[in-house]
């Protein structure tokens, strides 16, 4: 047996009867002599201090506890209302929040159909490019210096 | 081990489910049978007898609150005992960073020479001055182990119970317990090699 092995069987014992290989291990070998020492003398300390008198409750321990669970209890009460106005007050506030949100987003619905908010979004848009090229369709295209606005629209002379 | 609503004393079943009610006064005559048991549990996990009743108060009143939990599928010991362990756990994590002195009637015996006396096996366990230097010895080296070595090894060593009855108390394993418990005694016993050289 190894000393190493000893130790274990040493440390996970209760501190009954050794086992017979243990036994002789221990009686040859003075290093896991000195250990079991330490061991047994660790479990005489932990029997010490089971030994030792726990305090006792004071006189009236047990009336002042169910004191204590009655102010706690009408706490707990107050606490617990004030939860539930608060709980009803956040439902409320997330409800009209979704509300407004879907108002944004959904489309006006009814017979008389608004612009939903992508329609008016790609009209800005297209209105955007026509202004940029200059060919707003109220205005004249005479005269005017397309190829000077549009890169590459002189075809392979704008590389030169 | 885990004794059903049946094998529960009658009475004690009616008081609990009294409390489970809300009824306090029910809770009260549970408080006068297991007071003591608590008390003594709370000492040897914290070791400080100041602190033992304001503990023991605070396991009872979050006791009190938790009793609609309570399942009658441990005993109602089992069941205060775990949660007078979690929250002497919590206490000694939050005060792990101020160690205590130790309260016993040994005193600091820093300055004496108990070797011989610890070394000596064959002097009876019932030796009262032996028995102040182990009780000193081994309550400094619980004050300094680890929150978890020291539930564990209060619960093996000095309350006495098996594994499956730590297992149920933790809510682990019994190989994880048996593991947690052979890895703290092997803790242990280092710092208790390493305290009596110092001495």
């Amino acid at each position: 047996m190894r000393c190493e092995d000893a130790h274990a069987m040493l440390i996970e014992g209760e501190g009954g009867e050794r086992p017979a290989a243990l036994r002789a291990h221990v009686a040859m070998c003075a290093a896991c002599q000195a250990y079991a020492r330490d061991m047994e003398g660790l479990r005489a300390g932990f029997r010490a201090l089971a030994a030792q008198a726990a305090p006792e409750p004071s006189w009236g321990f047990a009336a002042r506890l169910l004191r204590r669970l009655d102010e706690l209890g009408e706490k707990s009460r107050g606490a617990d209302f004030l939860e539930q106005v608060g709980r009803r007050v956040v439902y409320a506030a997330g409800l009209l929040t979704l509300l407004l949100l879907l108002a944004l987003v959904l489309p006006a619905s009814g017979p008389l159909r608004g612009p939903t908010t992508s329609e008016l979004y790609w009209a800005q848009a297209d209105t955007a490019v026509l202004t940029s090229y200059s060919i707003l369709p109220d205005e004249p295209l005479e005269g005017r210096e397309l190829n000077s606005q549009v890169p590459g629209a002189n075809g392979g002379e704008g590389k030169r | 081990m885990e004794p059903n609503r049946a094998e529960q004393d009658p009475q004690e079943v009616a008081w609990i489910q009294s409390a489970q009610r809300g009824d306090r006064e029910a809770f009260g005559q549970l408080v006068e049978r297991y007071q003591q048991r608590v008390f003594t549990q709370v000492f040897r996990l914290v070791r400080r007898r100041e602190d033992v009743e304001d503990l023991a108060q605070e396991i009872l009143a979050k006791a009190f609150r938790a009793v609609r939990s309570y399942n009658f599928r441990s005993s109602f010991g089992t069941w205060l005992s775990r949660v007078a362990v979690n929250h002497c756990y919590d206490f000694l994590r939050r005060e792990r960073t101020q160690p205590a002195a130790f309260s016993g009637p040994a005193g600091d015996r820093d300055g004496d020479q108990p070797g011989a006396l610890v070394d000596n096996l064959e002097a009876p366990d019932q030796d009262p001055e032996r028995q102040a230097v182990l009780r000193d010895l081994v309550g400094k080296l619980l004050e300094r182990a680890p929150a978890d070595d020291r539930v564990i090894l209060v619960l093996k060593e000095m309350e006495g119970l098996s594994v499956e009855e730590i297992s149920e108390i933790l809510e682990l394993r019994p190989g994880t317990v048996k593991v947690r418990l052979f890895r703290a005694r092997k803790r242990m016993l280092k710092d208790w090699r390493s305290l009596r050289q110092e001495r």
